[in-house]
């Protein structure tokens, strides 16, 4: 090649722009603006919660039932605790299992892309959409709402989140170990079970606490199946008692102690929620975690 | 498979502890078991399809098309006329407001954690913008209900109305006359009322915004060091080299932006708690409406009659499909992002 051909060409960033300084200024600052209102209104937000919550709470929020004087929440914050309990019971094991296929077992046939694609629909599907179905398959053959059709629904949007959780992180197991396993002649199974599994224990088990943050908060899924219960009722076979239900039963009406007892459950209910996640966020730093 | 009965070596924890044959049967079995849950996952979304077109089955046969442009929702048995026009359109204002201020503002905080932020000032604004994600939408909806919708009803709306009265656009939509109609409408007009289209807009702005910001960012991180080097070294201003990785991830920032607007359809609670709550289709900001969602939320316990509730279906299965849709293309962007990501 020789050099004196080559053209000079024009330098695609200098002498364009006249002010391009100023403007490289002015959009380093409008992007840290951004990021100032992202912050500002996550501070309102959580600011209000705060305030408004611990000004309404009392002690009988905690332990009063919602139509006793002074009145409570006990039973829709024990009633959410076992809802997401059963929805686990139901969801992570089968969560869990797609992960493992997925990421253990799926080659690059077209089934693993449609296990994949079935994954991301099932995450994207609308959740009032699975109350829908979950009303559908338990409710209406039942003739009664309960909290069973509630966790079923609830196990709908768990599956995608551990499933999800479960195949990045036993990605992140290190190849040689299932080589170093193999050679010391362990099956397949053994493997899963002797070393992968335990290696991605951690990254697992905070997967599991992501899907439990995510569906603690759901309320539109269990509007139709769950439906709320002002008593003390754990059985799942009855309508079920949960906190989301009451904050929204509570939030549109005119009574002012009744909007005060949603603040209140708003905060307890993010509390339980952002304590999970931040937990989340520290066991697993410096790993990548699909938080959303 | 004779090592571990060597005396000289360990002896080993796998082999020959259990017979080849049973050791080949728990293989098989664990491959089975999650074959299943993959199978089973498969067959939830089936069921999630077959229960949506067989509710709405009779809803399909009945009204069909027309569904999609009549506004009217009249659920008075004899009388009834259902139209899942205003709701679309309300779901689409709400998802478009969102999106309008949501995108600029999420892509511009990507851009400070991935490209202004110091490493210690990056990681904190990162967990704190995911925090935004893990606020459950009941909150959002209390919040909103309470304290952002006085607060425009006060102080935005009326603002924003002197700034904005004269501005008019063109609405689309078959009104009683019975034929589809074009006319010039306010952009804003009525009092300022805090439950409207643009009330359900900003807290949809707030709730895709930490999925569109984290998706963004980690797309951004891809930028090859590079390409920004060597267009610093040709004396590119900072800006400049953004808007080259901006181009360069525009897939994924598309992708982004597409989960975010698929939050945004499917998105319940928080909107029906601002919006107003009226199947109404309006040009103004500040008019109530009415989304998909929240119309199921609203009115699906009441559904007492069959072709109530098989309409009902049918706006449920509306919503499925433009949540698939919005969902298919964006996964689709971002497959490519990660096949190109493999290549290099």
């Amino acid at each position: 090649m020789r050099a004196d051909v080559i053209e000079p060409t024009t330098n695609p960033f200098v002498g364009r722009s006249p002010g391009r300084r100023w403007i490289s200024r002015g959009a380093m600052a409008l992007c840290t603006l951004c990021t100032a209102v992202a912050l500002a209104v996550l501070f309102v937000v959580l600011a209000y919660m705060g305030i408004r919550g611990i000004e309404y709470m009392t002690p009988a929020f905690f332990t009063n039932l919602p139509l006793q004087s002074p009145e409570g929440m006990r039973n829709c914050i024990i009633g959410t605790v076992i809802l997401v309990g059963l929805a686990s019971v139901l969801g992570v094991p089968v969560g869990m299992l797609c992960g493992i296929y997925m990421a253990e077992y799926a080659g690059k046939g077209w089934f693993s892309y449609l296990a994949q694609l079935v994954m991301d629909l099932l995450a994207g599907t609308p959740t009032i959409l699975l109350g829908v179905i979950a009303w559908q398959l338990v409710v209406v053959p039942l003739h009664q709402q309960s909290g069973w059709s509630g966790a079923l629904a609830l196990a709908f949007i768990m599956v995608p989140i551990v499933a999800r959780a479960s195949e990045e992180m036993l990605r992140l197991v290190p190849h040689p170990h299932r080589e170093a396993s193999a050679g010391l002649g362990a099956s397949k199974a053994q493997t899963l079970f002797m070393v992968i599994l335990p290696a991605a224990k951690a990254g697992i088990t905070t997967g599991i606490m992501l899907g439990i943050a995510r569906v603690a908060g759901e309320t539109a899924p269990l509007l139709f199946t769950a439906l709320g219960n002002d008593q003390a009722v754990y059985n799942p076979s009855q309508p079920y008692p949960s906190l989301t239900l009451k904050i929204w039963q509570y939030s549109q009406s005119a009574e002012p102690a009744w909007r005060h007892q949603a603040w209140t459950a708003v905060l307890v209910l993010v509390t339980m929620v952002l304590i999970f996640t931040a937990a989340v966020r520290f066991t697993v730093r410096g790993r990548k975690v699909n938080m959303i | 498979m004779t090592a571990s009965t060597n005396p000289t070596l360990p002896p080993n924890p796998f082999v020959d502890v259990q017979q080849n044959a049973f050791r080949r049967g728990i293989d098989a079995a664990t491959k089975a078991a999650a074959l299943g849950g993959v199978l089973l996952t498969i067959t939830i979304l089936i069921i999630v399809f077959a229960v949506l077109i067989h509710g709405s089955w009779m809803a399909l046969r009945q009204i069909g098309w027309h569904f999609f442009t009549t506004q009217a929702w009249n659920p008075v048995p004899g009388r009834d006329k259902y139209g899942v026009l205003s709701f679309l359109y309300g779901t689409g204002v709400t998802t478009f407001l969102a999106l309008l201020i949501g995108v600029p503002l999420s892509i511009g905080t990507a851009i400070f954690i991935t490209r202004i932020a110091p490493r210690w000032l990056a990681g904190p604004v990162s967990f704190l913008v995911e925090l935004l994600a893990a606020i459950p939408s009941i909150a959002y909806g209390l919040w909103g209900c309470f304290v952002m919708s006085p607060w425009l009803q006060n102080y935005l709306e009326p603002i924003l109305y002197d700034a904005l009265k004269h501005i008019s656009i063109i609405p689309v939509g078959k009104y009683p006359s019975g034929r589809i109609e074009f006319f010039p409408a306010n952009l804003v007009h009525g009092g300022p009322s805090g439950s409207d289209f643009l009330a359900g807009g900003l807290i949809l702005t707030i709730m895709i915004l930490p999925i569109i910001t984290a998706i963004t960012r980690d797309v951004l991180q891809q930028f090859p060091q590079e390409i920004e080097h060597g267009a610093y070294g040709l004396g590119a201003t900072w800006w400049q080299t953004t808007r080259l990785a901006l181009a360069y991830c525009r897939a994924g920032i598309f992708g982004a932006v597409m989960l975010g607007m698929a939050r945004a359809i499917g998105e319940t609670m928080a909107v029906i708690m601002v919006i107003g709550n009226t199947d109404h289709i309006s040009a103004s900001l500040f008019a109530g409406g009415q989304t998909m969602s929240g119309v199921l939320a609203n009115e699906f316990m009441e559904a007492d009659h069959p072709i109530y509730l098989s309409a009902m279906f049918y706006v449920a299965l509306v919503l499925m499909l433009s949540s698939l849709v919005t969902n298919v293309i964006a996964r689709a962007l971002m497959a490519r992002i990660d096949r190109e990501r493999k290549v290099a």
